[in-house]
């Protein structure tokens, strides 16, 4: 422990004294902010892996008569005399999904930001427990290798999709893949046990470790999305975990809980995946909704309209998470009558999610608008989760998913809700925080190129596979030129694509803006936002410890242009009320 | 800061014992009983539940913790429940 | 204010859950491990419902009296970590090196019975006309062996942190200012006896 304690007066004077080592500071750092910055680097590049797997699987589809570009280069289980494979393709489609769900989107909304925000912006020194906190980092390292090892081994990667759906991935002789499955399966178990360390560390911090005054109801938004989240993870994971060891099992030492010639269930798989699927779902959203309320706060200078209802909405669509799964499987053949309960259950997630929606709009009504890079985001963010949330009411009712399910129209939806919802909140994120984080700004005309190439092209990707899903494309296939019913819509899949490519090249205008600013960046000052939250009252960045003496809490987490104060549009959460306003418009 | 241990005596952990191993006797002795199968599952599973209970309130100390660690330690069970119940839709 | 202080290193903080965060925290990593056995043992009852020709009649092949007496071995070793525990809050220091060893040794002998209990099962059982029940013997013996497994995983786990804390034990580490370890640790264990309750009942007993 850095802090030195003098009993009773919470005054803690900062001691830092160790000499540490490289290694010690920066690769095996207890630290929260080094790790979270190690967990942003890792998502990153996987981040750019995920991307280029899409972009090989979109050329196959636009032009599957045609050799892949560069194929050459690929060893011949997955390039045949420059013809993309069919297992390869099967292999891109699982990959793609696993590595942008648990390898990227995951790990950079929660290992980012909960480790980074989470003790920041509740006024703590650290994470309850450090060491366990660079063990859910580093547990992740070997997952990552598993997960690129697998694409070169004998028989390629995992190929029977991101939910892993029994018998085929339980049976090498189905899929054709063997060690591939059980890497990432390995890997699958390693994450899941990442998470629940994490998910743990940060529960005890957000329920013990806030400062004084900083009570349930004055705490960011953002720690409450990240808080209710862990708690979805600490739940979900475990199922997962066990759920996947049984997979294995039945992979490698030959069980049979999911293969009905040895007596198992098949839909048993579903039901486990899904029991954690569905939470995963706000595991990869809850979060996004927490940053953009407070970056549509600052950029609009006003406080989050009905904070208190914002919070009820994350909770109640974490409970309902936990009774929607089904809706994953109204194909699947489980019980009928279980339909239409989930329908009903899903369908009600439409009222918390509209109301995060409308009290977003209400934030900004008639507010300060600062257009920054990182509010663009955040305001795409709401549009696109628009558009995603009302093609989910499609699906949800099982007579309409009846007839889109499992084609491109749900590729479409995920999409609109992980890559216009989670990603965009997540850049908005970087954009906002990377001051803090680095102590530099990012760059300003760069960001807002990349804003718009990303909403341009992201829409031209996403939003006509709508239409090609209706027309009948089944997802995840690998050649559709052999069908009369989907030659019409080819003109729009290679249109899909050039989008696609045109969306993965503003991606790495984005990474030149990333690395370029953390070197040569304008330098930071401590609050470039004028926010209100505690993580802006400390230098950027942060010393080790946080805090030169611990925050006391005196104002709620948004308190833009509070009508007490006259000379600035904004009052820290630990400015005191006495100084600020000899009226005490506190609370 | 509620300092528990100044507030309790400390239970008789023998006689909590004592406890277990009559219960844990008598389920040997419940489940080769020549009666109808439901009857011993369910003794079974209420005597299994009354020692898994006996552990948490008096082992783990859940009688004399707050409230508030109680609640939290029950939490996961609404997700447990609906998780099985809803599997076991299939046989209904 | 001893554990207090320990809780959060004497920073001040709102009112949390009244208990050091140690406690807290193994609480919650608990919660996640009833989420994991809750995976295995639903799996355990559906799959049990859906092919109930598959298990046998209590004692039919697994050994019920070996079982028990294995039952309450961990049941005795609860009880020593318990009153490790008790007396550590006390000062007793000659008590808390026998309980943690006490502890630890009777968590190491159901390990021995139960290694002893799977190589029985694999290498001189019987099971539906071949010879051995093992995790390839239908659904009975993979649920077996996975639930079985995962919890005598759990109790290695345990018998590992029970041996450091006995070393601490006998370095005189535990006392009534230094006993939440020694807590949180049997908060640990205590769990492990209670799934093994459950598992008892519905593996060995239904």
């Amino acid at each position: 422990m850095a802090t030195i304690v003098a009993e009773g007066t919470g005054q803690a004077i900062l001691e830092e004294h160790h000499p540490q080592t490289f290694l010690r500071k920066y690769m095996f750092s207890t630290d929260h902010k080094i790790i979270a910055i190690q967990f942003l680097i890792y998502t990153l590049f996987f981040l750019m892996i995920g991307g280029f797997l899409a972009i090989m699987m979109r050329y196959q589809i636009a032009w599957p008569d045609q050799t892949l570009p560069g194929g050459g280069i690929l060893p011949e289980s997955m390039v045949a005399s420059g013809y993309m494979l069919p297992e390869f393709y099967n292999s891109l489609v699982t990959m793609h999904g696993s590595i942008m769900v648990f390898l990227a989107i995951m790990p950079m909304l929660v290992g980012v930001y909960a480790n980074y925000l989470i003790p920041l912006q509740i006024g703590a020194d650290d994470m309850a427990f450090p060491r366990l906190n660079m063990m859910s980092f580093w547990l992740m390292v070997p997952a990552g290798l598993l997960t690129l090892a697998s694409f070169f081994v004998v028989g390629g990667a995992a190929s029977s999709g991101w939910t892993l759906y029994a018998p085929l991935s339980a049976r090498p002789d189905l899929s054709g893949v063997e060690l591939g499955q059980i890497y990432w399966l390995l890997a699958l178990v390693l994450i899941g046990l990442s998470s629940i360390l994490g998910s743990v560390n940060y529960i005890t911090t957000v329920i013990n470790m806030r400062a004084p005054g900083m009570t349930w109801f004055r705490m960011p938004l953002t720690v409450w999305a990240l808080f209710i989240t862990a708690i979805l993870g600490l739940l979900a994971m475990p199922v997962l975990s066990a759920a996947g060891i049984m997979l294995l099992f039945d992979q490698t030492i030959g069980t049979t809980f999911f293969l009905p010639e040895g007596g198992g269930q098949p839909l048993l798989w579903q039901h486990l995946f899904w029991f954690f699927g569905h939470p995963e779902v706000y595991i990869l959203i809850l979060p996004a909704m927490g940053f953009t309320s407070e970056i549509i706060a600052a950029g609009s200078r006003k406080p989050v309209f009905g904070y208190h209802a914002m919070v009820w909405a994350i909770i109640s669509i974490a409970f309902l998470g936990f009774v929607v799964w089904g809706h994953h499987m109204f194909q699947s053949g489980m019980n009928p009558m279980l339909g239409l309960s989930f329908t009903i259950s899903t369908l009600l997630i439409a009222v918390p999610s509209a109301i995060k929606t409308f009290n977003w709009m209400g934030t900004m009504w008639r507010g300060n608008l600062h257009f920054h890079t990182a509010m663009l985001f955040a305001v795409g963010f709401v549009a696109m989760f628009a558009i995603g949330g009302l093609s989910g009411i499609f699906m949800a009712s099982t007579p309409v998913d009846i007839y889109i399910h499992d084609t491109y129209f749900i590729v479409a939806h995920i999409h609109y809700v992980l890559f216009g919802g989670s990603l965009f909140a997540l850049f908005g994120a970087i954009y906002y925080w990377f001051p803090k984080m680095f102590g530099r700004m990012m760059n300003e005309k760069l960001g807002k190129v990349h804003f718009w190439l990303t909403l341009i092209f992201f829409n031209l990707v996403f939003f006509p596979m709508h239409g090609v899903g209706m027309a009948g494309m089944m997802r995840r296939i690998y050649d559709s030129s052999g069908y009369a019913h989907l030659q019409g819509i080819q003109d729009t899949n290679a249109l899909i694509t050039f989008a696609a490519l045109g969306l993965y090249a503003s991606g790495f205008l984005f990474a030149f803006n990333f690395f370029w600013s953390m070197k040569k960046g304008k330098k930071a000052e401590a609050n470039p936002w004028n926010a209100t939250t505690l993580e802006w009252q400390t230098p950027s960045p942060p010393m080790h410890g946080n805090w030169a003496e611990t925050p006391v809490v005196y104002h709620g987490p948004h308190e833009f242009s509070h009508p007490d104060v006259e000379d600035k549009d904004w009052l820290a959460q630990n400015e005191r009320p006495d100084v600020v306003s000899p009226a005490g418009g506190g609370h | 800061m509620s300092d528990h241990a100044g507030e309790h005596k400390a239970p008789n952990y023998m006689l909590i014992w004592l406890y277990l191993f009559i219960l844990t006797v008598a389920e040997v002795g419940v489940a080769f009983l020549p009666i109808p199968k439901a009857i011993i599952v369910w003794s079974l599973l209420i005597m299994a539940f009354w020692k898994a209970l006996l552990v948490a309130m008096y082992y783990m100390h859940m009688k004399w913790e707050p409230t508030r660690l109680r609640l939290v330690a029950l939490a996961p069970l609404p997700a447990v429940a609906i998780m099985i119940i809803v599997i076991m839709m299939e046989y209904v | 204010m001893a554990h207090a202080a320990a809780a959060t290193a004497g920073r001040a903080h709102e009112r949390g859950l009244d208990v050091y965060t140690q406690k807290v925290g193994m609480w919650i990593f608990l919660c996640s491990e009833v989420m994991f056995f809750a995976g295995l043992i639903g799996s355990y009852i559906v799959l049990r419902f859906g092919a109930s020709d598959a298990w046998g009649e209590p004692g039919e092949v697994l050994n019920v009296p070996v079982t028990a007496v294995n039952t309450f071995i961990l049941i005795c070793s609860s009880v020593t970590m318990v009153k490790a525990f008790a007396a550590a809050q006390e000062g007793d220091q000659k008590s808390i090196k026998i309980y943690t060893l006490a502890t630890a040794a009777l968590g190491a002998l159901f390990l021995g019975v139960q290694g002893y209990e799977y190589t029985e099962l694999i290498l001189h059982s019987e099971w539906q006309g071949s010879h051995g029940f093992t995790p390839q013997a239908g659904l009975y013996g993979a649920t077996f062996f996975t639930m079985t497994g995962f919890h005598g995983f759990h109790v290695f786990l345990g018998v590992v942190f029970l041996s450091w804390a006995s070393i601490r034990a006998f370095r005189g580490h535990w006392g009534p200012n230094n006993y939440q370890g020694l807590e949180v640790l049997g908060l640990y264990w205590h769990f492990v006896d209670l799934v093994w309750i459950i598992l008892f009942t519905i593996v060995y007993l239904i």
